[in-house]
């Protein structure tokens, strides 16, 4: 880009993706899949699962944001404003998981069936779904991007978390783990038809809203974030593990090599697609270009 | 009271004197500039070039005083924007968040001295000590709320008395920049937003920003723009690089 035209064009936002971004990339992911899996275990009652989203939230969420702060050791002063910002309480919703999953998984094991139980697992449900739903309120807030500014995108998060939760559980279940295949298979295809629609209209809603955030969707289709939309998102994430649920349908069995690999890919597909929404996000020009 | 500031785009010279003024103010590390010139080329065939210097709008309604979760940015009752660096932890929401790019994460990249691995200059050695910059936090143009203060407190004018003015506003060899009391309205910035259809950078995000710029040709709210032209089909993003 020439020096004269420095923010007369669109800018894309780079603090949150670019060199150490990339942390935040991988956090507001785990955020999403770490909940949407203890959800989905919360459903199948899965010790296993609650112990890995449990995993996901506490180790690779809660330790990506917290490498990614310049000053990591201040992160106390975050916690204690809840008021602030959606931020703020996005970290405390971590803790709190963190907090209320680790006391319901020991009364899980202990005490099965108890209220005490009842209780935590509601309460860490809740926090569960807060963590896989603030990243997304966090980019909706900023005006200053206006593909980000769409409240479809923390429905997005949440839907993208919930079928990284499901493909989680089929890993699970292949494993000999405490979850039904079958049923786990059946939620992770709705769920990925849910989440195929939710991306199409969130795409289309971007474009038809105005010119910045139509260039972000540009972006995607054929700028510099299209290999990873394509690659990524619609073959990884969306064509192969359509072709293996239609396939499961069709023949009854599956082996687990496939469906593995079609967890794998809805993985992929997930990180793909956060990497591509926190890439294309683009501020308006500083000053509008003369005609 | 309200700081303001008034910029004359005809005036300005493109002579960069507003940005070395800050950088010695500020002692700012080479990596980063507080305020900014944004030079575009208008006119078609016969192209001239225009300048906005830019910095920090101290927007009454700053999104990055709304995102911070620490409190580290806050608006002061004079309306200057601040970030208090002991208090910062360096998580770039407000970065993320201001529609205008004034922010700048200050990673260890960008302070690595005039000369690198060579020698630290008198002047890099002043500025540890005077001005502060801490790698991991966030900074941005405070309308030099130091010299503000000071020259308040010995009873001087902002915007008035070159003491308690901002060094940009009074570097500037072509007076292009124009400082003082928005609330008051027999201000100068006051008088040169009313009589010369002073504009502010995209109203449309509510902000309300404390910068004006005036007898610009490009950008004024009743001009048409580019933007503004639903059936233009924009190009993908330039990625910025
Ligand atoms: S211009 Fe940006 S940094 Fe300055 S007050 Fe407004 S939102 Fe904050
Ligand atoms: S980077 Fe610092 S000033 Fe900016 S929002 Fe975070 S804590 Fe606040």
């Amino acid at each position: 880009m020439e020096a004269h035209q420095w923010m007369i064009h669109y800018t894309r936002q780079t603090e949150w993706i670019d060199r150490r971004g990339i942390f935040l990339w991988i956090a507001f992911y785990a955020g999403g899949l770490g909940g949407g899996l203890y959800l989905v275990s919360l459903y199948f009652n899965s010790l296993w699962g609650m112990l890995i989203s449990w995993l996901i939230i506490a180790v690779i969420k809660g330790g990506t944001h917290l490498v990614y702060l310049g000053k990591p050791l201040r992160f106390w002063r975050i916690i204690t404003r809840p008021q602030t910002s959606w931020l703020a309480r996005g970290f405390i919703f971590v803790m709190l998981f963190v907090f209320f999953g680790a006391i319901q998984m020991a009364l899980t094991y202990w005490l099965p069936g108890s209220t005490a139980e009842i209780v935590f697992k509601v309460m860490a449900g809740i926090m569960a779904f807060s963590v896989a739903l603030y990243t997304g309120i966090i980019l909706k807030n900023i005006k200053g991007v206006p593909f980000w500014n769409s409240t479809l995108l923390p429905v997005l998060f949440i839907f993208c978390g919930l079928l990284g939760g499901f493909g989680l559980a089929v890993v699970i279940a292949l494993n000999g783990g405490d979850i039904n295949l079958a049923a786990a298979e059946t939620g992770s295809r709705w769920l990925l038809l849910a989440n195929v629609l939710l991306i199409g209209i969130y795409l289309w809603q971007a474009s038809a809203k105005e010119n910045t955030s139509k260039q972000s969707v540009l972006e995607q289709l054929r700028g510099h974030s299209a290999p990873i939309f394509w690659i990524g998102i619609v073959l990884l994430g969306i064509v192969i593990p359509l072709g293996i649920a239609l396939a499961g349908l069709i023949m009854n069995h599956m082996s687990s090599i496939v469906l593995v690999t079609g967890v794998a890919c809805e993985i992929i597909g997930g990180l793909a697609l956060r990497y591509v929404v926190l890439k294309a996000g683009a501020y308006k020009p500083l000053v509008a270009k003369p005609q | 009271m309200r700081w303001g500031m008034v910029v004359d785009l005809s005036k300005c010279v493109r002579c960069y004197a507003c940005l070395a003024a800050c950088r010695i103010e500020h002692f700012l590390p080479m990596g980063i500039n507080w305020p900014r010139l944004v030079a575009l080329e208008t006119g078609g065939d016969s192209p001239t070039v225009s300048t906005y210097s830019v910095r920090c709008n101290q927007c009454k309604d700053a999104p990055c005083v709304e995102v911070c979760p620490t409190g580290a940015t806050t608006r002061r009752e004079d309306g200057v924007v601040t970030v208090d660096q002991d208090k910062c932890v360096g998580c770039r929401y407000c970065v993320v968040a201001c529609p205008y790019q004034n922010r700048t994460f200050l990673s260890k990249d960008k302070d690595q001295g005039f000369f690198p691995g060579r020698v630290v200059t008198d002047f890099e050695k002043a500025g540890k000590k005077l001005y502060k910059h801490q790698i991991g936090t966030t900074e941005k143009c405070n309308f030099c709320a130091e010299r503000i203060d000071a020259g308040l407190a010995k009873g001087l004018k902002p915007g008035i008395d070159r003491e308690a003015t901002p060094a940009c506003v009074n570097t500037c060899p072509a007076r292009a920049l124009t400082f003082g009391d928005l609330d008051d309205p027999n201000s100068e910035v006051s008088r040169l937003i009313r009589e010369k259809k002073g504009f502010q950078l995209h109203p449309e995000y509510n902000t309300d920003p404390s910068v004006y710029f005036i007898d610009g040709k490009i950008g004024q709210s009743d001009e048409p723009k580019v933007d503004d032209k639903a059936d233009k089909e924009p190009e993908a993003i330039g990625v910025g690089e």
